[in-house]
């Protein structure tokens, strides 16, 4: 890998983008998290961040799922500049986010942690009749025969095991189908096996045209496998661009300053 | 370098204060007198050897009986009471209603932990003695007045555990697009169900006891008739009802093990 690495910002290909980081720079006391960063992200991608901790792929995620406001720049998704305030129905179905440690709430049944998904689109009193009657019940059912767990619909979230609760999560987001799917750390602390199955799942929910995905991984050869473009970020900056097949264990390694007999860290 | 504290604000100095003052207090005790008057020993052990036994007459044992069911209505009444005036005002004390950037916020908060507070400060007994006099001797005075100030108490309890939840849940909640309402609902609300109901739980009982003594200014319950039998220096009578006293709230404590754990377990 060379010095400065592939960077090829802006638009890639010739769909019109779905989702545009322009000139993006967020500092936190510290650190600056990320550094004057240029994305596009078009329709029918699926990206993997890739890099060191720290070196600004939550940070990129929390932007682009509207939660967090850059210092400068934009950060814009399907055309709507994400730092005006849009009413939470519009942003709801423009981008979705499964965070790392999936946040649930365990004591619900598994039904209102998948309809939440929904709350975009209800009333305050059709959110208290929900507690009573689930509403919208077929998609919930719908999402969970498609993650396999149909049959726990009922159960107490937090009875569910590890991987039953990953699914959970994703059939929330599939519930609010938003145009850009967000995952934080996917298939960290998960056996390589699941690691397989959950990224089929995410890749499902994406596979819509018009939808795409950016998730933050570590494992080469799984973003090989099943993602389209990889992006490595360094300090705060686009290290490199490229389409996911190319990315090897000695692009990566680079990525994290090791040598290339030297393994990469699991998790952090 | 750290520039000198002002001496006021010194804790040392703060210490020495308080030191000072117990010192000064002792010397106000009368110590050449007796701790017990001529006779109190005796009484003391008077009352002791009651307790064996107890009055267990049938005659007694129903008195003690409507007397306990008496105070456990009470008990009962002003803690549903309690809950619906401080469950409502807790949840706007919280916060969880409006947005951190609502102009709402500030006002809201601060008018419903000012009305808290009001009804809390004010003690049981008091609430008693004002309504009694507002109202008559009914039990709707004992309800009220301890309704009252259990539900300052429950709603300031129920805004700080409503406050403590986990963020993270609600945070993505909110990525979903909850509204405050429904992050309420769906999120702080479960979140914290076992805290509110095993809180609540230990208020009712703190209410039974509160209840019995409210007898005092002459509400009928189990309090009344320890007065009564006090009165009368029937000590094997007051034990019988301290005993019954003691039932319940072990009777109120079991049953909220139990509600605890099936929350737990569900």
């Amino acid at each position: 890998m060379p010095d400065g690495g592939h960077r090829t910002p802006g638009l890639r290909g010739a769909t019109a983008s779905l989702a545009v980081v322009d000139n993006v720079t967020k500092t936190f006391p510290r650190v600056t998290a990320l550094d004057k960063v240029d994305l596009a992200i078009g329709a029918g991608e699926r990206v993997a961040l890739v890099g060191p901790s720290g070196s600004g792929k939550t940070t990129l995620l929390n932007l682009l799922s509207g939660m967090a406001q850059p210092d400068s720049g934009v950060v814009a998704v399907g055309g709507r500049d994400l730092s005006h305030n849009l009413p939470r129905r519009e942003l709801s179905s423009l981008v979705g986010i499964i965070h790392q440690q999936l946040d649930l709430v365990p004591q619900l049944p598994v039904v209102h942690n998948v309809l939440a998904g929904r709350f975009g689109h209800w009333g305050v009193l059709r959110s208290f009749l929900s507690m009573l009657w689930p509403q919208d019940y077929h998609l919930a059912v719908a999402a969970l025969e498609q993650m396999g767990i149909a049959d726990k619909i009922q159960e107490r979230t937090g009875h569910l095991s590890g991987g039953e609760q990953q699914r959970v999560a994703i059939a929330r987001t599939m519930v609010q189908s938003p145009l850009l799917v967000l995952a934080d750390e996917p298939v960290s602390s998960v056996d390589p096996g699941r690691a397989q199955e959950i990224l089929q799942l995410l890749v499902a929910l994406t596979e819509d045209t018009g939808r795409a995905l950016v998730a933050s991984m570590h494992t080469p050869y799984l973003v090989s496998q099943f993602f389209s473009r990889a992006i490595g970020l360094k300090d705060g900056q686009v290290h490199f661009d490229i389409p996911a097949p190319e990315l090897t264990q000695a692009i990566q390694s680079d990525l994290y300053g090791l040598g290339q007999e030297e393994s990469i860290p699991h998790q952090n | 370098m750290r520039p000198a504290r002002p001496l006021l604000e010194s804790p040392h100095f703060l210490s020495l204060l308080l030191l000072g003052a117990v010192a000064w207090s002792l010397t106000g005790v009368a110590w050449g007198e007796p701790l017990l008057h001529t006779g109190g020993g005796d009484s003391a052990l008077d009352m002791l050897l009651a307790l064996f036994p107890p009055d267990l007459s049938p005659a007694f044992l129903l008195v003690c009986l409507q007397a306990a069911w008496h105070t456990l209505s009470i008990a009962l009444a002003s803690i549903t009471l309690a809950v619906l005036i401080g469950f409502p005002l807790g949840v706007m004390a919280s916060g969880a209603l409006v947005s951190p950037d609502s102009r709402l916020r500030a006002p809201l908060m601060l008018s419903s932990r000012f009305v808290l507070g009001t009804v809390r400060s004010i003690h049981e007994l008091v609430w008693a003695v004002l309504l009694v006099a507002a109202i008559g001797l009914s039990p709707l005075a004992a309800i009220v007045a301890l309704g009252l100030p259990y539900a300052g108490i429950l709603g300031r309890i129920y805004a700080e555990f409503l406050e403590d939840t986990p963020e993270e849940p609600l945070t993505a909640l909110r990525s979903a697009g909850a509204s405050s309402w429904q992050t309420l609902i769906f999120g702080r609300l479960p979140l914290c169900t076992p805290d509110l109901v095993s809180y609540t739980f230990y208020r009712f009982e703190c209410s039974i006891r509160s209840a019995a003594i409210l007898s005092f200014v002459g509400i009928r319950g189990i309090g009344y008739e320890i007065q009564l039998s006090l009165g009368d220096l029937l000590f094997s009578q007051v034990w019988t009802l301290l005993l019954a006293l003691l039932a319940i709230v072990a009777l109120v404590d079991f049953w909220s093990g139990r509600v605890r754990q099936s929350l737990l377990e569900s």
